[in-house]
């Protein structure tokens, strides 16, 4: 199956050079999958993407008229594979990572040292789409601010982690995780357990161990439940996969009611009070009295219940200020500044639009450069400077002057690509990794989390929204 | 083993404090029985954690907090590897009571054969240790007798002593907690010229029943110097000689040098002290599942 294959000059996962032997820790997959006959490998393809149909594993699409699609998350039989040592480095500075990002939440919203020792600047923190004046002042359950998050890693050219970005309001993702284990096993038992992969299955109870420990009742067992958005949102099949996989009610928000600065949930035997809510809805939409007032997936006066300190929400509300791709920029400055330690993870080098100087490199390079939107998510307004039209980046230059807040840049980086099953043969495929920080009492990290792959031939675009796969992580 | 540490301190006061000024001790030290491959320190309000070594070597942070401010949180996290134990045989047996005079003279273990704070090297404690000995002419044979003695004999009973209880009192009371029965040993070993230090730090209990002493916070143990060796750990609180399930935190004469988090302030009111500890194995291959 390998015999074909080229890493054509891009850093690989698997073959450190072309038409040679395979990484050490990635021999045994070499062997069994490349003993496999091209017929015999792409039947099991198709016996795992019944089973994902089967089993509704999907997602939506939104498209320009707003007419949604269900697709079924494409999915790559070649795993993933991480060694320990590796997967150390990961984690040791994923680890430093949240805690200084908690530290600035917990800052920016009490006495902002950060701010006023000049390490930020106060615009940036000020002006963020998702900060959240209410929260000033609020000491939120336990110090915790970013209970889950999921941040983006990518390797460069000399095969070393970065990290892309930091998704700290609702990251989505961990239970395509866990279906890609379950597919993987299925498809290959021997090689799975031969390898001594490490399991990811305990995810959904560390996840549920989390919540509880920000119950403000420590008697009996707390009730947590799921806020989803319903049954449209695109992450709709994840809300329900986690929510029965923790056995936690999954809720919309009419089933939720705040009455006196507490929230109960309206069940067959009556109302039941709720203490922690994992809340997939965005800041903006949880609760028409404090935000959107137009918002009808929300609990009005949920907030209030919230900062009387009866409820929590997990993420804290407030906490997209520190996943602004404009904050970014300044993580390794707050790792230093709170922790006064060097980052372990390093960023990927970024321009931002409201510096003059940056601005005008921006705009003179739009051709090299990523353009990303500061407070979008999901690969939505991004401007692709090698692959795009004349047209996109003039349009991409008149946004970015009228709005330079809202406008950072990165330079292309060659992401390292992964022997990818692609048509009838075997191709490489960039790739990215998030791996899913749980900070409760422990800050856990389930090894490995989710290796997306831009399908596309020479794409850098992995999301799930813009034609993205993803393969099973095996961290060793 | 591969042990993770979660250790949190925190400090409300009923009137805003300030001028507050701290050091803490909370990353451990590296030796031939442990390396840490990680250790985090972080601070509520806003604060940067100034590393430096204490006199002792110590791996000590320095923490200002000059505005007002009602509470103060020490969080560490740390992640460490310990290396296995000495087995029965290896035990550094074989070393002369006799030799020990010339250690006096030697810096890195004068500190830890004279008096401290919470400890007094006298004829009266000297009389005691003298008993618990026998006839023993053996340096760890000593030792492990007056851990087994304090094992035996005193009570093991939480809230008996305060934090400020000296090792006079200990010894008198046979009665406390583990920082008692540690500054009880060095008091004993040093008043028969053995080298004894006050070690602070955490303890991870792998019986199946938890009944082990000093794992749900921090715990305090005795190090002894036994010439050709080095200092050897040694725990009366669970009549243990220390393995992998020990991290050390720091060392030094008694309490006084190695107190995970002391400071001053000004103003402040009643103040309230909330600590919590976790101590969790990592390395335990789970299950496939």
């Amino acid at each position: 199956m390998f015999q074909d294959y080229q890493t054509d000059g891009f850093f690989d996962e698997m073959f450190p050079k072309e038409g040679g032997p395979a990484f050490p820790h990635y021999r045994q997959v070499e062997e069994v999958i490349g003993g496999f006959t091209r017929e015999k490998f792409l039947e099991k393809r198709a016996q795992t993407e019944s089973a994902f149909l089967e089993q509704g594993v999907t997602f939506t699409v939104y498209g320009e008229n707003n007419q949604g699609t269900e697709r079924i998350f494409p999915f790559d039989l070649i795993p993933r594979v991480i060694p320990a040592d590796e997967w150390q480095v990961i984690e040791d500075g994923l680890t430093q990572r949240i805690i200084a990002l908690n530290l600035f939440l917990n800052d920016i919203y009490h006495d902002a040292k950060i701010i006023k020792d000049g390490v930020i600047p106060e615009d940036v923190v000020k002006t963020a789409a998702h900060y959240s004046p209410l929260m000033e002042g609020f000491e939120v359950p336990r110090d915790i601010y970013m209970h889950i998050c999921g941040s983006d890693l990518i390797r460069d050219d000399q095969g070393k982690y970065l990290v892309l970005e930091d998704n700290g309001r609702c990251p989505s993702g961990a239970s395509y995780v866990l279906e890609n284990r379950e597919a993987m096993k299925r498809a290959f038992p021997k090689l799975y357990q031969s390898l001594g992969v490490r399991p990811v299955a305990n995810y959904p109870s560390l996840l549920r161990k989390t919540l509880e420990h920000l119950s403000p009742r420590q008697t009996g067992v707390p009730v947590a439940v799921l806020l989803t958005p319903g049954i449209y949102n695109s992450a709709y099949f994840e809300h329900s996969f986690l929510a029965r996989a923790m056995g936690i009610e999954i809720v919309e928000g009419r089933d939720l009611i705040a009455s006196d600065g507490y929230v109960y949930m309206r069940t067959t035997s009556g109302l039941v009070q709720v203490d922690v809510i994992y809340r997939r809805i965005d800041d903006d939409f949880i609760d028409p009295l404090a935000f959107r007032k137009d918002s009808l997936l929300g609990v009005p006066g949920i907030m209030d219940a919230y900062l009387k300190g009866n409820v929590v929400l997990a993420n804290a509300v407030g906490t997209g200020v520190a996943d602004d791709k404009v904050t970014y920029a300044y993580v390794p400055d707050m790792i230093k500044y709170y922790l006064d330690q060097d980052p372990i993870l390093e960023n990927v080098p970024t321009y931002l639009a409201w510096r003059e100087k940056d601005r005008q490199h921006i705009l003179g390079n739009l051709k090299e450069l990523v353009v990303k939107s500061a407070n979008e998510s999901g690969g939505y307004g991004m401007l692709m400077g090698p692959t795009s039209s004349k047209k996109e980046r003039e349009e991409f230059a008149a946004k970015i002057k009228a709005n330079p807040r809202d406008f950072v840049a990165q330079p292309v980086v060659s992401l390292s690509r992964h022997p990818t099953v692609c048509g009838e043969g075997i191709e490489g495929r960039h790739v990215d990794l998030r791996p899913y920080v749980l900070y409760g009492e422990d800050i856990e990290i389930i090894p490995g989390g989710l290796t997306r792959v831009a399908l596309n031939k020479g794409s850098l675009v992995v999301n799930s929204s813009q034609g993205g796969g993803s393969k099973d992580t095996w961290v060793l | 083993m591969e042990l993770k540490v979660y250790h949190r301190t925190e400090y409300r006061y009923s009137a805003p404090a300030k001028d507050s000024v701290n050091e803490v001790k909370l990353t451990p030290r590296d030796s031939k029985s442990q390396k840490c491959s990680s250790s985090i320190v972080s601070v509520i309000p806003a604060a940067r954690p100034k590393p430096y070594l204490d006199l002792y070597g110590n791996r000590s942070h320095h923490i200002e907090l000059p505005e007002s401010h009602d509470r103060f949180v020490v969080e560490a996290r740390i992640r460490i590897h310990t290396a296995p134990g000495l087995r029965v045989e290896d035990y550094p047996y074989g070393v002369e009571m006799s030799g020990l005079k010339v250690l006096s003279g030697r810096e890195d273990c004068h500190p830890f054969l004279q008096s401290s704070p919470y400890i007094d090297v006298n004829p009266g404690i000297w009389r005691e240790a003298v008993d618990m000995m026998s006839e023993s002419s053996d340096v760890f044979q000593t030792c492990y007798a007056i851990m087994e003695h304090i094992f035996k004999e005193y009570d093991y009973k939480p809230g008996a002593t305060a934090v400020t209880t000296h090792a006079n009192e200990v010894i008198k009371r046979k009665v406390g907690v583990c920082q008692d029965f540690a500054h009880a040993m060095v008091a004993l070993c040093r008043s028969l010229n053995i080298p004894a230090r006050y070690v602070s730090g955490y303890f991870f209990d792998s019986t199946r029943d938890h009944r082990l002493r000093g794992s749900e916070a921090t715990h305090a143990w005795v190090e002894v110097f036994v010439e050709g060796y080095g200092w050897i750990g040694l725990d009366p609180t669970n009549n243990k000689v220390v393995d992998d399930t020990y991290i050390v935190l720091a060392v030094g004469r008694d309490y006084t040098d190695v107190s995970p988090v002391s400071g001053s302030y000004f103003g402040g009111g009643t103040s309230t002290l909330i600590v919590h500890v976790a101590v969790r194995r990592v390395d335990v291959p789970l299950a496939v599942l």
